[in-house]
Order: structure tokens, then sequence, then C-alpha cells
């Protein structure tokens, strides 16, 4: 009976062991199963991509008016890189008008000789290639102080489209969070709120400047701007952004401190 | 698995909990499959030995062969206590109908406490596997809920009800409710399942007993 219970208790051993074998086993299964085909859940990360925003991306390639506007300016050459390469092409097109003067020098009856000669046409390149420099800089500042002049825009975006604007995106990360917030008690309530973003893109500053008083809808504006503010990308130009919205249940429109 | 590592700590302590309730009831689940199919198989093959010996004295050389069924333990028994009897018998050579029938009883009753034990010792454990089918959905769910109310915390904390938010905690919390039908279902099949051939085994043993003491019956009748 003693060796009948002890050997009962053997085989209760093995089948534990062998059940959390088998456990593992499928447990492992599961996890290599889950990494080969990993669930989808991120959710979260394509919640806030919409289109009206794409362009903070890449404000250059963005709506149909940027586009227009860097057709007419040249596209900027790259400082570094670029800024050789007309000095190399330039002499080409330096030569022509060069050619009529060399004629003028060539019908000259003195004997000027081929070193006078080559220090002329040294001089003249250099002449040409300083202003192409001095071309492709005043573009460069044209450029510059027609996006950067003003107001406080994403760099190199000269529309007042969503996204090319910093007030327009915060306005538009705004109106997002705000969709999800909303709530008021009263009939037609209106907040006006100033808002300060600090060169990190964090709110330093954000005061009720006035309010229909409706408590609900105030929280409601004030909650839509702490969870807009998670993810504001800090101003162009490490400047400090200052911004007056109006929150509304239609919506939010910026007022223009 | 980010279900898993991104539960809180309370759902994991149920998703534990519920594994290690898998982990044994499945181990009692091999162990009984095992123990009872060689029961039933032993069983069988010692009736046949049974009927087929002439002589108790016999079969009792053999029995080792059968050690795993039920019936050699009550054979065992019975045949212990027979000689026992058949000894003081011999020795005390008082009336001998009176010897017979108090035999008789002797044997059965040692029969039926053998039988007890077999079923004591075929049920051992099935508690645990019915222990398991009830109350793992209810510990799962425990954990559902917790998990759901903590879910919920974070949205009430967000302030923000959409789907995004919402899904993945309640993902997260559904899961212990699944682990615990997971644990239940094969326990509540398997605990059936056994409560059936052990019953089976236990009628079994029933009427070997009856078949031994009419046999010892009849020899001492016959005598």
């Amino acid at each position: 009976m003693v060796t009948r219970q002890s050997k009962a208790d053997a085989l209760f051993g093995s089948s534990l062991i062998a059940s959390t074998v088998i456990h593992l086993a499928v447990f492992l299964l599961l996890v290599w199963y889950g990494r080969l085909f990993p669930a989808q859940i991120n959710l979260q990360e394509t919640y806030y991509v919409d289109v009206v925003n794409l362009p903070v991306a890449a404000p250059r390639a963005g709506s149909p008016v940027q586009r227009g506007h860097a057709a007419e300016a040249p596209p900027p050459p790259a400082p570094t890189s670029r800024m050789t390469m007309p000095a190399l092409t330039q002499p080409k097109s330096a030569s022509k008008p060069a050619q009529p003067q060399k004629a003028v020098e060539k019908s000259k009856p003195a004997a000027e000789s081929s070193a006078e000669f080559a220090e002329r046409m040294a001089k003249l390149e250099r002449k040409a290639e300083s202003q192409q420099e001095e071309a492709t800089f005043e573009r460069l500042r044209r450029k510059v102080s027609a996006t950067g002049s003003g107001r406080s825009g994403m760099p190199g975006a000269g529309g007042s489209e969503a996204g090319s604007d910093y007030s327009a995106y915060i306005q538009s990360r705004l109106k997002d969070a705000f969709r999800e917030t909303i709530s008021y008690t009263s009939k037609s309530p209106e907040v006006v709120i100033q808002l300060q973003i600090g060169s990190d893109g964090r709110i330093s500053r954000k005061k009720i400047e006035r309010s229909s008083g409706d408590r609900a809808f105030e929280l409601a504006t004030l909650r839509a701007i702490d969870m807009a503010s998670e993810k504001f990308t800090p101003p162009p130009n490490h400047k400090v952004f200052e911004g007056v919205f109006v929150f509304r249940p239609q919506g939010i429109s910026n007022s223009k401190p | 698995m980010a279900l898993l590592t991104g539960a809180g700590i309370v759902v994991k302590l149920v998703l534990i909990l519920l594994g290690l309730f898998s982990v044994v009831s499945w181990a009692i689940i091999l162990f009984k499959f095992f123990q009872v199919h060689r029961a039933n198989g032993e069983s069988e093959r010692f009736m046949d030995f049974f009927w087929k010996s002439k002589r108790f004295d016999a079969i009792a050389s053999q029995v080792d062969r059968f050690a795993n069924s039920p019936l050699t333990v009550l054979f065992n028994e019975g045949y212990g206590e027979l000689k026992k009897v058949v000894e003081t018998d011999g020795k005390s050579e008082g009336s001998a109908l009176s010897t017979d029938l108090g035999g008789i009883e002797n044997v059965s009753r040692a029969l039926r406490r053998a039988t007890n034990s077999e079923i004591t010792r075929l049920e051992k454990y099935l508690t645990f596997l019915a222990t398991t089918g009830s109350t793992s959905p209810f510990i799962g769910l425990f954990g559902t809920v917790w998990g759901i109310m903590t879910a919920f915390e974070g949205i009430g904390k967000t302030g923000s009800a959409s789907l995004a938010v919402v899904a993945p905690g309640i993902a997260e919390a559904l899961i212990a409710t699944a682990i615990g039908l997971v644990a239940a279902i094969p326990a509540v099949m398997a605990y059936n399942h056994f409560q059936h051939k052990i019953r089976v085994l236990i009628n079994e043993m029933d009427s070997f007993s009856t078949e031994f003491l009419n046999i010892v019956q009849r020899n001492i009748s016959g005598k």
C-alpha cells in the first residue's frame, strides 16, 4: 500500500512537470506567434495625424499657395554645397558679355602681351563671380525677409494656411483637442484665453481674458489646452509665442494680440 | 505580449494565480488520465484472469501483475481476511455455522473498507478540478473588473473618452477573463469525464465484492 502510494505520488509529480512544460510551451508559442503577427493596437499614434497639419512636418511642401510662392522666387541654394556651383558655371555665361570687349581689345593695334590679357580676363571673371554671389545672397535675403518678418511663422513658409503659421498650428491642435473635451451648459458660451508658449514648446502662461461665465465650458477649454499642449512643437526660431484664442462651441478662432 | 506586460499589478497577480490553477489542474488531468486508464485496463485483465483461475491462492500469487487495479486491492483484502477467518476457524473448532456466517461478515466488511479506501484514492485531487472549474472564471472576472476600474480611472485623468484611450485598458482587463475560462473549461470537462469513469470503477468494485462473497459462501457451504 505504501509503495503504491509513493508510486502514485511520483506519477503525480511527473504529470505536474509535464503540465508545467506544456504550459510553458503554449505560452512561448503564443509569444512567438505574437512576434510574428504583432497586434495593431497603436491607435494613439495614428490619432493625431490629420491632413490639415501634415504640412507642419514639411512646411515647404505644403499648400498650393506655398507652391506658387516658391515658384515666384527660385529655390534658395543651399549655402554650403551649392554656393560653389554657380561660380563654376558662371564664367561661361560671363565670358559672353566679355566677348565684345575682347574683340575691342583685339582691334587695338597696341601689342598687348598675353599675360596682361589673362590678368584682365581673371579680373572680369572675379567680377562676374562676385556679382553672381551678390545676386544669390540678395535672393536669399529677400526670401528670409519675406517669411521671417512680422509674424512668427514656420521657417520657410510664407502662406497663411494652417500649418504654415505657428499660431494656426496651435489653433488646429487646440481644435482637435477641444473636439474631445467640449461641454457647456449655457446657450452660447465664449471664452477668450491668452496663451504664452515658451521656446521649449511648453505653455508658460495661460490666462482667461474674458469668459461668458459658463464654468463647464471654461473647464473644457482648459482641459483641451492641457491635452493639446502635450504634443506642441516648440515655436520656430526659439521665440516665445503669444496668442489669444477665442473658444466657442462652433470652433476656435485666433484673434491677434 | 503587450497585453500581459501592460496590465496592472492586481491583474498580473490574477493572471499568475490563474496560470498556477491551470498548471495544477492539467497536472491532475494527466495524472488521473493515466491512473484511470491503467485501473480500467488492469481491472479488465484481472477479471479475465480471475474467472479463468480455479483457486484463490493461485490468483493471490499472481495478483502483483495487476497492482494498479482497484479490484486487486479488494481481492487482497478479502483474501487476507478470509485466510485469517479460516485460520481462527481451524484453531477454535466452534460451531461451524456461526463461524461461517461470522467469517462471511468479516470478509464483507473488509471488502467494504477496501472499496471505500479505493474510492478515496481514485477521487483524490478531483476536488481541485471542481474548484478550478467553478472558481477560476470568477477570479478572471475579478481581474477584468479591476482592470476596467483602473482603465476608467486613467480615462478620467486624461479627460478623453476616445476609443484609443479606452480600448487598450479594456483589452488588458479582458485577458484575465479569457485566461480564467481557459483554465476552467478543461477542468470542468475533465472533472465530469473522470467522475463518470470512477463511477464505472466503483460499480465494478461493488459487483466484484458481491461475486467474491458469493464464491466464498458457496465454498464454505459446500464444504
